[in-house]
């Protein structure tokens, strides 16, 4: 399967080519549109009247993809998440659920193919079975704010957390309807995920300009969990002046909207926000400032993750209406000159750029199979795009 | 789930990108667990050993202002679980005084009550400690305030002998040398011509007589009674204190240049372009917007953050020069974000120099005059700023102040404050 390394041990069965690839082959059927003027190949959903949230591709299947969209841009109105399928006859809708609040995120079960849970704006968690009609299966409601992401423990897969406006973040099991632990952040917390190795192992992004890790296997005690914050704005411990003879620029603390680990550095985190910079993270070096800045993005930054199949690669969907594909730098030259001593911040470089969304971008997801560069974007234009990254890389 | 929060957050993500501070619009919201202030006020400043609380003890001034704030606010003082009065010269620290004083004034038995000194921003101190309590959800409602009777407790006594240890060490021997002293030395390394100073001094005099002219004082300032003893008649009365008498008319750049220098033959610093010594008293009433809003209070500012930075001894002067950005770090605004600063005129050449190299427009700068003009009472200048920013703040329909100042020893304080 070449580059292509499953992260988290599944055993993959699939086949060496995504749908899509097959599909743009066949001759455009109607609801499929090829597009060709600026990039090679382009698939395209609509979701009309709701404005998508998030999008995750299906980890059992390439060629399935949930969309979580809330009715006038997620202020005030019905969610509906849509499950599509990519099969000859194009992007069809397999499902769609409907809710009576927005949806802003959405998560695939990893234990079961047909689940997923959705983070709803009345501040529940609902699970939803593509074999059962209308209803969600389980519904999970303790959030006393916005749910506003979730994320399915990768490890052990019994378990899923979710993060909210009201500053905490809960840990539940799909088959009980109260939490097992609730973490407090303390300020609105936009993203949490687990490390994709170790499952005890919590990340937060919060609007207090925090990247907060929480390690389960520590005791409660005072802190809750809580072992490593690292305030994103901050600059590296060597201090404003560099050895290179440049000044990091002063950041003011900023809300941060994402985050991801890499998938490949299990100590690597990315993070992302309204100060419009993606910037790396080690954490197990809380103090030492981040490892690299990602600079392009003209608005807030607002979702961003990072590629499954390269270890330096990782895609963010922002507010500027544009889809950006970076390179950390780790693996390039770090000196400008051989010899030199290397630079205590990295600058990532910026591989492409898609810019087809006419609305805030506000979720992409990479597909798990295939060559390893397709990509499942969303925005407020009611659209769901999927493309090859490797086509903006080519040109 | 509100729909005007979802669109206020969506808001501040897109603005905070645009602007690219993130801060302003941050600080505009309003929060119920924001540290407000629901009055604030002075006594009129008056000349040390002149004016009309030359007589005057500091407690009583402090005594009358406390009164001013319960009837302005028409707090219940039970409900007032601290005070904190920044007080520099007072013997012992005023500590039992000033308990005795919040007693006068009506506080029961039950409201505690604490002095500190950190110098020039005593005052300013007080507050943020009184705010800090009650974010950290020790207090529910507490006093910030600050106080000097110059008149009766300035003096040499107000720094004990250097001891052989303190002298042995340069930096900290610089600790003691004399603010007039050092300012001049600093006005001569920095370049900071005579005229320039004189410029800066003249223009204070002359916005704090038109504010007075105009009544903008008559917000901040509690009237008082005091008793008086006449200097010539050395008979007692008793007048009623209500406007800062340091401010006069006729002063010009021209007439300041008469002036001889104080501190040096050669030198630039002189009683005309520094600030006056002073009598006065200031209070502000901190409590959580919540709180506020339950108890029927009126909010008229916002408290939001505060710096403290240390400086070189003998460069005290540049204290705002590093608090300010400091403060703005941690706020996340940036000098164009801030309507006005109310920064301390110790001195006209260490308050220039710092606007000069914070790049602050002279407009945006003491609107009303400052210590130069009408004087500054130590522990008082930084619950006084409080007062002066908020009322000019509001009466020109602007927001976001700063108020800042130097502290002898080599300090800087600044803090942020938001209108409302």
């Amino acid at each position: 399967m070449g580059k292509l390394k499953l992260f988290n041990g599944r055993v993959a069965n699939q086949p060496k080519l995504p749908n899509h690839t097959c599909l743009l082959l066949a001759s455009p059927r109607p609801g499929v549109h090829l597009l060709k003027p600026t990039m090679a190949s382009m698939l395209e959903f609509r979701t009309p009247g709701f404005n998508p949230y998030a999008v995750k591709y299906s980890p059992y299947y390439d060629s399935r993809i949930a969309v979580a969209t809330s009715a006038n841009y997620g202020i005030v109105g019905n969610g509906r998440v849509f499950c599509l399928g990519l099969g000859p006859g194009g992007v069809q809708i397999e499902k769609t659920f409907d809710t009576n609040d927005s949806l802003y995120d959405l998560a695939w079960s990893e234990i079961n193919e047909n689940q997923m849970v959705v983070a709803c704006g009345d501040g529940s968690i609902k699970l939803f079975d593509l074999g059962a009609n209308d209803f969600p299966v389980m519904n999970f409601h303790e959030h006393k704010r916005e749910t506003f992401s979730v994320c399915w423990n990768p490890v052990t897969k019994d378990n899923f957390l979710s993060s909210s406006w009201d500053g905490t973040v809960k840990i539940w099991s799909p088959t009980r309807t109260e939490s097992l632990k609730t973490l407090p952040v303390g300020s609105c917390t936009y993203s949490a995920q687990f490390n994709p190795s170790n499952p005890a192992l919590i990340s937060t992004a919060s609007s207090d300009s925090h990247i907060r890790v929480y390690d389960l296997r520590t005791p409660v005690s005072a802190k809750y969990h809580l072992t490593t914050t690292i305030p994103v704005h901050a600059p590296p411990a060597t201090g404003a002046f560099l050895p290179n003879g440049q000044t990091f620029p002063a950041f003011p603390p900023a809300e941060i909207l994402t985050h991801d680990w890499n998938k490949y550095n299990h100590g690597l985190v990315a993070a992302g926000g309204v100060d419009r910079v993606i910037r790396t993270f080690d954490v197990r070096n809380p103090s030492g400032g981040p490892l690299s800045l990602l600079r392009g993005h003209e608005y807030a930054v607002r979702r961003l993750a990072w590629s499954p199949h390269a270890a330096d690669i990782l895609i963010s969907a922002s507010y500027d209406m544009t889809v950006r594909v970076w390179t950390d730098g780790s693996t390039m030259p770090a000196a400008p000159h051989p010899g030199q001593p290397e630079p205590p911040v990295r600058e990532g470089v910026q591989l492409g750029l898609m810019n087809r969304h006419t609305e805030f971008v506000t979720g992409v997801d990479w597909c798990l199979f295939g060559s390893g560069g397709w990509v499942a974007s969303v925005g407020w234009d009611e659209r769901v795009l999927l493309w090859d990254a490797h086509s903006l890389l080519r040109a | 789930m509100g729909a005007i929060d979802r669109l206020q957050s969506i808001g501040s993500q897109l603005s905070g990108a645009a602007s690219a501070s993130g801060g302003k619009s941050k600080l505009l919201e309003k929060n119920p667990d924001d540290i407000v202030v629901t009055a604030c006020l002075r006594s009129a400043f008056t000349k040390g050993g002149k004016g009309g609380f030359k007589d005057t003890q500091a407690s009583d001034l402090m005594a009358g202002v406390f009164q001013g704030l319960i009837e302005r606010s028409k707090i219940d003082p039970k409900l007032v679980e601290d005070v904190c009065v920044g007080t520099v010269l007072a013997p012992g620290g005023g500590a039992t005084e000033m308990r005795a004083a919040a007693l006068v004034a009506g506080f029961p038995v039950t409201t505690s009550v604490r002095t500190l000194n950190r110098q020039c921003s005593s005052g300013l101190q007080a507050c943020v400690d009184v705010a800090n309590q009650i974010k950290a959800g020790m207090i529910e409602i507490g006093v910030g305030a600050g106080v000097e009777s110059m008149s009766t407790n300035y003096g040499p006594q107000a720094v004990a002998e250097f001891s052989p240890l303190l002298e042995s060490v340069p930096q900290a021997a610089n600790c003691k040398v004399g603010m007039g002293q050092l300012s001049e030395k600093m006005a001569k390394d920095l370049k900071i011509t005579r005229q320039a100073q004189d410029a800066f001094a003249a223009a204070s005099y002359q916005k704090a007589l038109q504010a007075q002219k105009d009544g903008l004082f008559k917000d901040e300032i509690h009237p008082l009674k005091a008793k008086y003893v006449d200097l010539k008649t050395d008979e007692e009365k008793e007048v009623i204190v209500d406007r800062d008498d340091g401010v006069r008319p006729g002063i010009t750049v021209e007439s300041l240049a008469k002036i001889r220098p104080a501190f040096d033959k050669e030198g630039t610093i002189h009683a005309g372009n520094a600030s006056q010594i002073s009598d006065g008293a200031a209070a502000v009433l901190l409590m959580k917007r919540s709180t506020a809003e339950k108890l029927g209070q009126t909010i008229i500012g916002k408290y939001v953050a505060a710096s403290i930075v240390g400086v070189e001894p003998l460069l005290m002067g540049l204290g705002p020069w590093k608090a300010i950005p400091k403060v703005f770090e941690l706020t996340g605004i940036n000098k164009d974000d801030v309507d006005i600063f109310e920064i301390n005129e110790a001195f006209a050449s260490q308050c220039l120099w710092c606007a000069n190299e914070l790049g602050i427009p002279a407009e945006k700068i003491n609107p009303k005059g400052g210590a130069i003009a009408f004087g500054h009472p130590l522990g008082c200048t930084g619950a006084r700023q409080v007062s002066t920013l908020l009322y000019e703040l509001k009466r020109t329909g602007k927001k976001i102040g700063v108020t800042s100042m130097c502290i002898g020893t080599g300090m800087g304080m600044a803090a942020v404050w938001v209108a409302e």
